[in-house]
Parts: structure tokens; sequence; C-alpha cells
């Protein structure tokens, strides 16, 4: 079998670790390009968000590439993303593909591990606990190195960027529970900081997808590091794990602090985005960005609860809406208004100068 | 006490059954007058511009009853039955309205997760605290939940076209007005979901399994139902709508398979009439032509 699914950020990895532990042959989409987005783009009804689009591209060119068994997760509830797949197999289907689509349903783990992996590749499932486990570990890994490259671009840009790609390398080759564990202190070490602590820091709330993978988000992380800003995020590949096996202490108290704006869940992740930034608030942190696709409708409920948040507070709030539109000077220009404004806020200087 | 009721959304399934219920409360109802550009310019201010039309068209009618009431009445449809999901916005736009305010205009918004009847029973204990008054009011406001369970009858020789879209915009007149009077005009009769019965709207069979929004899923068994015996499928979606945006496409395929017309109106606060008109003339040009092709009536049910 050779197996592929959707990019997702620096977790791709963590994806890849977990089916070549139950042994499948793992073929990567090629990273995230304009090609990508524009394949999935053609194909795709015209009122659909943009995580379709890029994962659709992803399954295309996989294919080109010789996959021949696509996951993809799902599960619907009151958001769109977990019907993406129907709509998927189907554009598939008629572009003539010879493959098989697999939804892998979020909601409910546990006839995944026993049930469906089992029986999709005929191993026990110890093999498959085993497996998640590991994915749990390796996410965890890419949780930090992404925590850590944030904090080490705001302080020394050039070194971080020199920094990452070797600690990628170390990342994508840990495969054994003893390799993370080696590979955390090495990454570690590379992001060393010498104890600085960058001067202003931001929050990044917001949809998943948008969160997690850095092509998507027009690497926004990236660039508010190159601003000297660190970003700080809660949302994660492995949080979201942890929420779906058993309970996230971080997303438990997400949901309490959100009850104050939303006092029920209008489905996707709005109810942890609208949580995480009152726990941003409380931090102290500087200001929040907001990411989500366009005409995403849950983060679009979320985004009034911010609105009113930093109405309340005075903690300064960018929305920022992406489609395959978005132009990456606009987007900059945005930030760096936004940034600067922060900054000024920081200094107690106010935005005038008087 | 002074209840208001927005003439928006919920309202025009259950707008009814809830100015009964609040009368045999004894409160005073007020509803909102009914959707103009004003009250849609007004709502906009208080939401996203990315928020589809219907959800700006609630906030203005909110606002329009700010100021006039006491309470504002505004259930929050979570599920019905069978875990058939609400859409977000819907969920959403109660917590909305409360923060449009600032708690300073109390919100009396039951959660309907499943149990219609239990719901509306606690947000009549939180309005009148008394239980015999809550229950009789419940009881003589019932007949008014619609419920159809006739199919209505589709006479050969007849034009038909089937218009599609949520109920809260069709029978919203300003949003609506345009495509209907186009329709009746050029002599054909409108089918709509809302005049099936629930036995056809709520099938659990076919792709309709795997829809998990009510209202979809109504949409969806409409389309199914309706297809063979019209000319043409409109369809009405506001521009941002989640769910409409995927199921559309599914019934736009459905439609090619069964050589039906089938026209997808998106419609926002910008949308003008005349290009709705020209899109629509267009659509039944097609129907005409399709007609013409099979022969008067094509009946495949």
């Amino acid at each position: 079998m050779k197996a592929s699914f959707p990019n997702f950020g620096y977790d791709t990895y963590a994806l890849k670790t977990f089916l070549e532990d139950l042994g499948a042959d793992v073929i990567l989409a090629p990273p995230n390009s304009r090609r990508t987005i524009e394949l999935g783009a053609l194909h795709s009804p015209e009122l659909i968000c943009m995580p379709y689009k890029i994962t659709l591209g992803n399954m295309l060119e996989a294919l080109e590439l010789g996959a021949d068994t696509l996951f993809m997760a799902a599960g619907a509830r009151k958001c769109r993303f977990g019907y993406y797949h129907y709509l998927q197999e189907r554009a598939l289907r008629e572009l003539g593909k010879q493959c098989r689509l697999i939804p892998v349903a979020q909601y409910s783990p546990f006839d995944f591990i026993f049930k469906a992996m089992p029986r999709m590749f005929g191993v026990s499932p110890l093999r498959v606990v085993r497996a998640v486990a590991k994915m749990l570990a390796k996410s965890r890994l890419t949780q930090e190195f992404r925590q850590q490259l944030n904090r080490k671009r705001a302080i020394d840009f050039d070194a971080a960027e020199r920094a990452r790609r070797k600690a990628l390398a170390v990342v994508e080759q840990a495969q054994t529970f003893r390799g993370i564990e080696q590979a955390r202190g090495e990454v570690r070490r590379l992001f060393n900081l010498n104890g600085v602590v960058p001067r202003v820091r931001l929050g990044l709330v917001g949809e998943i997808y948008f969160m997690i993978e850095q092509f998507a988000n027009q690497e926004i992380e990236k660039e508010l590091g190159r601003m000297g800003v660190e970003v700080v995020f809660e949302r994660s590949l492995y949080r979201h794990l942890r929420h779906l096996l058993f309970s996230d202490p971080a997303f438990v108290r997400s949901g309490r602090l959100a009850r104050r704006y939303l006092r029920e869940s209008p489905g996707g992740e709005a109810i942890r985005t609208v949580g995480e930034a009152v726990h941003f608030q409380r931090q102290g942190l500087d200001g929040l960005v907001h990411i989500f696709p366009f005409t995403c409708m849950p983060e679009n409920i979320a985004l009034e609860a911010l609105e009113k948040l930093s109405e309340e507070t005075g903690l300064p709030v960018l929305s920022l809406s992406f489609d395959e539109h978005t132009s990456r000077t606009g987007l900059l220009t945005r930030l760096e208004a936004f940034v600067d404004l922060v900054k000024r806020r920081k200094s107690g200087r106010g935005l005038h100068r008087n | 006490m002074r209840v208001g009721v927005p003439r928006a959304l919920l309202y025009y399934r259950y707008g009814r059954f809830w100015e009964e219920f609040l009368t045999g409360l004894g409160a005073e109802v007020v509803v909102s007058r009914r959707t103009d550009k004003v009250l849609l310019q007004n709502g906009l201010g208080h939401v996203s511009s990315e928020i589809c039309l219907p959800i700006k068209i609630m906030a203005g009618h909110i606002e329009e009853l700010a100021g006039k009431i006491d309470v504002l009445f505004l259930p929050r449809l979570l599920w019905l039955e069978d875990k058939l999901y609400a859409c977000p916005k819907m969920i959403g736009i109660v917590d909305i309205a409360r923060m449009m305010f600032d708690g300073r205009l109390p919100v009396c918004a039951p959660s309907i997760r499943g149990d219609f009847w239990w719901s509306h029973f606690r947000a009549g204990m939180e309005l009148c605290h008394d239980p015999v008054r809550v229950v009789r009011a419940l009881a003589r406001a019932r007949r008014y939940v619609p419920v159809h369970d006739q199919a209505p009858d589709f006479p050969a020789g007849e034009k038909r076209v089937a218009l599609l879209g949520h109920f809260y915009n069709l029978d919203d007149d300003f949003i609506s007005r345009p495509m209907v009077d186009t329709l009746s005009s050029h002599g054909y009769r409108i089918c709509t979901k809302d005049e099936l019965p629930e036995s056809v709207l709520r099938s659990r069979q076919g792709f309709a399994r795997n829809i998990r929004w009510v209202y979809e899923r109504e949409l969806y068994n409409a389309f199914r139902f309706l297809a063979d015996k019209v000319d043409g499928v409109c369809m009405i979606v506001s521009m941002g709508c989640g769910p409409d945006s995927l199921v559309a496409e599914f019934m736009r395929e459905e439609a090619q398979q069964r050589d039906r017309p089938f026209l997808q109106l998106v419609i926002d606060e910008h949308t003008g009439t005349a290009g709705i008109v020209t899109r629509i003339e267009a659509f039944l040009e097609l129907a005409e032509r399709r007609r013409a092709k099979t022969g008067g009536q094509a009946r495949a049910a």
C-alpha cells in the first residue's frame, strides 16, 4: 500500500511516523505550493473554504507521485470540515483517479484504534496503540519545536532560520521513542536562547488547520518572528489528539474561560479560540492574532467574541481571514501596522506623538 | 412584560407558535417589523462582514427591538431529534445578541437539544414562574407548530420549478421577492421544501444519511423528491453559507444526471434585483427548451 495524506505543517512528520509504524509505504505529498492550491481550487466548489482546496491539491499531487491510498480526517458535526471527504472522493472519481480515500472519523478514536486500523493494515490492535503513542510523542516534539523556533526567531531571526533546518532534520529522523526523547534535547540545544526573553509576545489563535499548516497562513509565525515578535500558540496536533483520546487540560480550561462569551459551542474550534484568547489576555500577552479561512462559520462567531474581549480589556486583536487570493503584501502591511501598534502601546507612548 | 421576538431565522418556522405561547404566559409580544433596507443596514454594523445575509438581517431585527422590550426571546436550536445539528451561525447568533448589548438587554434563550417541549417549558418558567400556566400556554400554542404530513399534488401539464433554499430566506419577502415574482410571472408554479411532508424531508435514504445538518438534510431530500417532478431547480444560497456550499454541489451533480436545469443564486446584501431576474430568465429559457424537447411534461415518477 502506498499511503499518503494531506500535508499538515510540521506535524506531517508525526502522521508519517504513525503510518510507517503500521507498515504502510508512505508517499508524502509535495510541499504545498502555488500549484497545490491552484490544482485544488480548479476542482473545488466556488464557495467552499480554503482547507478543502489545499487538501484536495495535496491529494492530487500525491497521486501523481504514485500514492494509491489517501487518508483524510473526517467526522461530521457542525463544521463543514467533516464533510470534505465525500466531496473530495467524488472529485477524485470524476477525474478518473484510481485510489481509495479513507476517511478517519475523529470522534470515534477507539473504533479507529481497535477496529478500523487493525483491519486495514492487518496488524494487532496493540501495534496500533503503540503507533498512536508514538504519534503523540512525535507531535509533542513538533509542538516544542515550533514553540522554541518562534521564540528564537523573535530574538535572532537569522540564527533561528539556520537552526531550523538542522532541527527539522532531527525531528524528521526521530523514529523510536528513545530517538524522539533525544531529539527533544537536541532541538532545545539548537534553539538555545541563553536566557534572553523576547520583548513583545503575541498570541495566535484560530482554526486548527490554519494554526498548523504554515503555507495556508502564509508563514505568519515566520513573518511575525522577523518583526521581533514571539508568537505564542496553544493549538497543536498533540493537544488535539490528546483531546480526542482522553482529555487535554488546556482545552478543558479553554472551554471554561470561553463561557463568558459563548454559552454553547457553535461547533468547530470556536470555543477553543475564545478560551485561548481569554487565557492569553490573562497571561499578559501584548496582543492577539486571529486567523481563519474565509467564510469559516465557527470562527466568524468567535470573531465577535474576540472583538468583545478586545473592547472590554483593551487588548489589541487582529483578525485575518485567508483564501487563495489573499495577497502577501497586504498581509505584511497589516501585520507591520499591528506590530507597530502593539510595540507603541507596550512602550507607553500611545499612537500620537504629543 | 414586553417580550421581543425578532422576525428572522427560526421565526419563519415557529413564529406563530412563539407568539401564542408568549401571549399565553401573559407577556406582551413585540415582533420586529418586516425586513427592509434600513434594518439590514443597521444589522451590518453588529456582525462580521463575512457572515451570511440571514444572520446580518437577524442582527438588524435584534437592534430594532432593543429599547422597545424588556426581554429578548431567542431560542437556540442546537440539534433536533436524531442529533441533527443546526448550523454554527444559528447557534452563535444568540451569543452575538447577548454581546451586542453588554447584558443590558436580558435574553431568554432556551437551548433546544432534541427536547423541543422541555426547553420551551424551561424558557416559560424563566419568564413567568408558574408551571401550570406554562403548561397551559404550551398546550394551547401547540397547534401552531407547523406540521406537514400531506404531499402536494403534481398535476400533469403544469409548469413547475423547485425553489430551494432555507426557509428563512424564502419566507423573507425582502430576500425572495425578486425570485418568486420572476418565476411566477412566467407562469411557473413554485414548489418549495416547506410544503413537503415530514416523512420525505427527514428521510435517511441515500446520501441524506450522511448529512448531519438538519435543514440541509431537508433541502437535499426535498431536492431528491422534487427533481423528477419539476422542469428545473433553482437554489438560493446566501454568500458564506457553509452547509449550502457543500450540499449544493451534490445537488448540482444529481441535477445534471437527471437532466434538469440547475441554477444556484448566491445572494448577499449587495445583490441587485436586475442580475437575479436576468439569471432566472436565462434559467427558465433552458427549462422551456427542455420541456419542448421532451414533449411537454417529463415525468419520471
